[in-house]
């Protein structure tokens, strides 16, 4: 693979340097997988609260309230977890230096991710406007489904101009082929925001 | 390793002297606790109060020589191995790592307490929650800022400031608040139970004492929770419970439960359709009745099986659980503290309407 | 045995040039010191605060029908006395103040392993007790450190201030948990395995996974809260569909935790503080370790002990009650343990000593006290009374606080190079200890004869021993202006104690006192437990510390 592609490359340096980039990698990793881990845990608390008032509730969703749209949320989440194959893939080519092809998967990411939101902002429209199906006037099926989706969101949303600013980090040379610890970061943030997606399509919308 | 640096550990005289001293001390501790049980402070006035009185008892007992030997040990070891003034400033004390026998002792010896007191306890719980006969009277009590109120089968209304029973008749009390959390404590009785909004908790017990014993709110609910400890629970004999029941009977004959608006005369049940009167429900009573067990309130009371619960033989308006009365309740309304229920009319529902919920309340079991 | 976590060179060697600007080194420091000794400063001021607060209960109560105060002003005060207590004062000293100050040290580090994201976390920290204190100005909240709804939902304005106060907190320690972790499984000196961690160290590990898991679903639930107050979106009003209860099982899903955040450091503290004037090993050091351990893991699975009177489903009583009392045979192996060090030792009765060993005392009965509560039938008696009260401040108070001043008295040599006045420490102990008991031990006796908790009047039967509770604690409060005196004092004229006045044996004590900037002049080698007084201490590479040689060079910015 050409190195040589990659902006700024650096050339083999092992030493003291190199050692220390190791070790602060290595401290970040952990500590961003234990921040995630704490992120699983407040996504974790409002699913049981969704569960525990669903289950004292009388019936899902409540009378008065339609079932949700699982046919145009799965083609939504089709897009989401399209968009977590792109940085995956986005992630093997910068490590194996192929800086072009990281780029369009990167942009192909975020595109991904903005269009996942847009859905979902179709979704609250057409809940709000068709359905009368709001935050706080719905009871708990609306206290439940806005928050846990509407955080779920804030994630995406978050994540989207993250990956932006890695990109453009990238493109002004940043991280090298050997030092991306950034990337790795976002790519963790990225699949999180999947895995979280996963459940709570599976708890919203097919159970 | 080091087990093998640990020198060989010999207890002196003075420890077994501290030790029996203790052990002298412990059970006059266990003595006292079983000769001034708990009811010597504190009267006892339901049946299940003995046996939490007995779980104290074992509880404080064991706790008090637990205590007395930990603390007896660490004032004596303070005393006997201090650093005295003809020691070299740089003295050490026995280098002891560990003993693995005495660890096993007394990690086993707390865990076999445990599962003697876990047994113990586990058997009280049986005989408060499980055990205590489910066929006494079934009555409310409803928690308010700040005060309660109580209600009794076939008695119209609720009764006001004092909760009477009849010594020996089982009671099966159901509590509920119609704002924020209050709780139903009875010192005399060792029961409490919280009333949460939305929630029906029930207690079971025997009146065994007559007399006049107080109800506190241990939960806080507001401005004046402090005061809400003024009301009283009166255990009577049955003959004068009687008396009074009847007595109140007779003067909250003229309340009534139900609005203003009169009820046109018995409606014909025949005929009722579940199926239409199930989606009737879900449009015109879901939002304040959950077709779940009767303690899942919403505004009313869940009303699966309704018409069919042992626990619930009679309504909320304290009339027993026929069809003819649930049309009764739907026709004329129910004014309860908790919310108001609507009236035929309000509610916009037919004679035909009626008689199809009635048959899909009955056809929930 | 295999050696852990070998650093030699790389970060741990890696020195940034001290900051000179008196912001940067006293105010926004990085250093893992100076952020120890502001949340340690922080968390006293709010302990002063607090304690007034405490004191204007106590006033109250001296009188069956109260008249210092309206009732209202009254819910307002415990309410704020007892948040202050467990988020401003308890949690951060522990972990905050002395984590911070001393865990790097004892671990062989230059610093935390983020230091930024610790600066950030200690100034959430003030800023979320102004918040907190200032919601007076707007009605501070009624219902109690717990604010169950309804009640939380109607008060006034000062309880959506009490969520984003408490709510930073929480950030504030989740972000420490996840720093400390990370420092503790990354960044010990060579040769400390875990088996070789001193047991303060021991203590932090188990408390930092507490931190950072627990406080993220307190988070959840105060959102939630916050969001129906401001919003009216539904979670806990029954009359919208929401649940009371849900609100009760999020609340202490975290804070049953959250009492072993506040227990498990003073338990470190005390297995400090008992070997070194003992001048003998700790006794079990590795069922002591273990047991915090346990005690972290199974304090996840017990907290529906708080909600035996509220309508958990009869069945589910029964595991929360038998979990929490098998909790009691690790915290029993811990107490057994530490008597145990006693034995045999040569004790000097120091300051920081005398409440170790009341600690031991005041700990094991609020422990008992605690499986009494966690009996479900005797719960329905006592739930929600001065039991209660009396249970949690033998446990925090007697406890924690208990820790946290033999900490002080230990660490503050460490910190400042001076030693506090031991016979005004002596005065402050027995003040203390005295003025504790009278307070809160009269407590049982009101609960379990009918005195509920949180009201600001009561039955006059019981104002006797209200009344000498409330003098009993201003006996307590004199031993503690005692204690900020001579700390004050010693600050500037206390007497000079040398890098290691104490004989202590575990690395902070190794080099001077105050530490340099970069802690360390080597990072040493650690190839032994550090509690064997009989043999030579187990480290290398520490010849230089105390001598006159060079600090070790400063790598440049990168």
């Amino acid at each position: 693979m050409a190195v040589a592609t990659l902006p700024h490359a650096q050339t083999a340096d092992h030493g003291e340097v190199d050692r220390l980039y190791a070790e602060t990698r290595d401290l970040r990793l952990n500590g961003f997988l234990l921040f995630l881990v704490s992120d699983v845990v407040l996504f974790s608390s409002f699913i049981f609260a969704y569960l525990y008032m669903r289950n004292t509730g009388q019936g899902w969703p409540p009378p008065g309230i339609n079932r949700l749209d699982v046919a145009f949320a799965a083609l939504n989440s089709v897009v989401l977890f399209g968009s977590g194959a792109t940085m995956h893939y986005a992630l093997e080519n910068w490590k194996h230096g192929n800086f072009g092809r990281y780029a369009g998967l990167m942009v192909a990411t975020i595109v991904l991710g903005a269009m996942f939101l847009c859905g979902q902002g179709y979704e609250y429209t057409t809940l709000y406007f068709r359905e009368h199906v709001s935050w706080a006037g719905s009871g708990i099926f609306g206290a439940s489904f806005f928050t846990l989706t509407g955080m779920h969101g804030f994630h995406v949303f978050v994540g989207v101009w993250y990956l932006t600013v890695l990109l453009l980090q990238s493109v002004h040379g940043v991280y090298t082929k050997q030092k991306y610890f950034g990337l790795t970061a976002g790519t963790l943030y990225w699949h999180f925001v999947d895995v979280i997606w996963v459940v709570l399509f599976s708890i919203f919308y097919l159970i | 390793m080091v087990e093998q640096r640990d020198p060989a550990v010999k207890l002196d005289r003075g420890f077994w002297i501290v030790t029996a001293v203790l052990a002298v001390l412990s059970i006059c501790g266990i003595i006292f606790w079983y000769a001034v049980p708990l009811q010597h402070w504190l009267p006892e006035s339901a049946q299940p109060a003995d046996q939490v009185d007995a779980l104290f008892a074992f509880m404080a007992a064991t706790s008090t020589a637990l205590f007395v030997f930990v603390c007896g040990y660490i004032l004596y070891f303070s005393i006997a191995f201090r650093a005295r003034s003809t020691d070299a400033p740089d003295a050490i004390g026995v280098q002891i790592h560990d003993n693995h026998k005495l660890e096993f002792w007394w990690a086993l010896i707390p865990a076999l307490f445990v599962i003697l007191l876990s047994v113990l306890s586990v058997k009280i719980w049986w005989g408060i929650q499980i055990a205590q006969p489910n066929n006494g009277m079934v009555l409310e009590a409803i928690g308010h800022q700040w005060f309660y109120t109580f209600r009794y089968p076939n008695v119209k209304g609720e009764v006001p400031d004092e909760m009477h029973l009849a010594l020996g008749v089982p009671v099966t009390l159901h509590v509920t608040s119609s704002d924020v959390i209050h709780s139903f404590w009875v010192p005399t009785m060792r029961l409490k139970a919280d009333m949460v909004p939305g929630l029906i908790n029930t207690i079971r017990f025997t009146p065994s004492a007559v007399g006049t014993y107080k109800i506190i709110c241990t939960e806080f609910c507001g401005t004046q929770h402090g005061e809400m400890n003024k009301q009283t629970v009166v255990i009577q004999s049955k003959a004068d419970f009687d008396k009074w029941y009847q007595a109140t009977q007779a003067a909250h004959a003229n309340m009534s439960d139900a609005l203003a608006t009169v009820s046109t005369g018995a409606i014909n049940l025949a005929g009722g359709d579940a199926a239409a009167g199930q989606q009737l429900f879900s449009q015109k009573c879901s939002a304040c009745h959950a077709v779940g067990p009767f303690s899942q309130r919403i505004v009313g009371p869940g009303l699966k099986g309704v018409l069919d619960d042992p626990a619930h033989p009679n309504l909320v308006d304290g009339d027993k659980a026929t069809p003819a009365d649930v049309a009764k309740i739907l026709q004329n309304g129910f004014k309860g503290d908790l919310g108001v229920m609507p009236n035929q009319a309000q509610n916009g529902l037919s004679d035909k309407d009626i008689a199809n919920l009635v048959a899909y309340l009955a056809s929930l079991k | 045995m295999t050696v852990a976590a070998v650093h030699g060179g790389g970060i741990a060697d890696h020195i940034h040039p001290e900051p000179q600007s008196f912001i940067r080194r006293y105010i926004f420091s990085i250093d893992h010191k100076i952020i120890g000794i502001q949340y340690i400063i922080t968390g006293f001021v709010f302990l002063v605060l607090s304690g007034m607060l405490a004191e204007l209960i106590r006033v109250q109560l001296m009188h069956a029908n109260g008249g210092l105060v309206s009732n209202d002003t009254y819910n307002e005060i415990y309410s704020v006395h007892g948040s202050a207590m467990v988020w401003l004062v308890i949690i951060p000293l522990v972990t905050g103040g002395f984590g911070n100050f001393v865990m790097p040290l004892q671990i062989g580090a230059r610093d935390v392993a983020f230091p930024w994201l610790n600066m950030l976390s200690f100034w959430m920290f003030p800023v979320a007790g102004l918040m907190l204190f200032s919601s007076f100005l707007i009605g501070a909240p009624v219902a109690g450190w717990t604010e169950y709804p309804p009640m939380s939902l109607q008060a006034g304005p000062g309880t959506s201030m009490w969520c984003a106060a408490i709510f930073l907190i929480g950030v504030s320690s989740t972000l420490t948990g996840i720093n400390f972790l990370v420092t503790i499984l990354k960044m010990r000196a060579p040769g400390m395995t875990f088996t070789r961690m001193p047991l303060f160290v021991w203590a932090q590990l188990a408390t930092a996974p507490l931190s950072m898991v627990a406080t993220t679903a307190l988070a959840a639930a105060l959102a939630a809260l916050f969001i129906e107050r401001q919003f009216g979106v539904p979670f806990y009003d029954p009359t919208k569909g929401g649940s009371p209860i849900l609100w009760q099982h999020m609340f202490w899903f975290y804070s049953h935790p959250a009492v072993y955040i506040m227990i498990l450091p003073a338990f470190g503290i005390i297995s400090e503080v008992l070997p070194t004037f003992s001048r003998k090993p700790i006794f079990g050091y590795k069922m002591i370790a273990f047991s915090s351990v346990a005690i972290a893991l199974a304090g996840f699975m017990v907290w529906a002990h708080h909600m035996f009177t509220s309508g958990l489903a009869p069945f589910l009583q029964l595991p929360f009650m038998i979990l929490t009392f098998v909790i009691g045979v690790p915290t029993g192996i811990k107490i057994f343990s530490w008597m145990a060090t006693l034995w045999g030792g040569k004790i000097h009765f120091t300051s920081s000593m005398l409440f170790a060993i009341g600690f031991l005392a005041l700990f094991t009965f609020g422990g008992i006290t605690g499986i009494l509560l966690a009996a479900v039938p005797f719960d329905f008696h006592v739930h929600g009374t001065y039991f209660v009260v009396a249970h949690f401040h033998y446990v925090l108070v007697g406890g924690s606080l208990m820790g946290i001043f033999a900490g002080t008295y230990y660490w503050f040599p460490k910190m400042t190079g001076r030693l506090m006045n031991e016979f005004w420490g002596r005065l402050h102990f027995w003040l203390f200890f005295i003025g504790f008991n009278g307070t809160f031990l009269p407590m049982h006796w009101l609960g379990i004869l009918g005195m509920p908790r949180r009201v600001p009047v009561y039955d006059p039967q019981f104002q006797g021993w209200n009344q000498f509770e409330s003098i009993m604690s201003f006996v307590m409060t004199l031993g503690i202006l005692i204690f900020f005196a001579n700390l004050l004092v010693s600050i500037r004229n206390g007497k000079k104690g040398g890098a290691n006045p104490w004989n202590a044996r575990t690395l902070e004590w190794q080099i001077p006192s105050p530490p340099h900037y970069y802690n360390f002049k080597n990072i040493p080698a650690v190839y032994a437990l550090p509690y064997d007084f009989s043999e030579p201490l187990p480290y290398t590479g520490l010849e230089n510390e105390l001598t006159d040689s060079p600090a070790p060079a400063t790598a440049g910015a990168h």
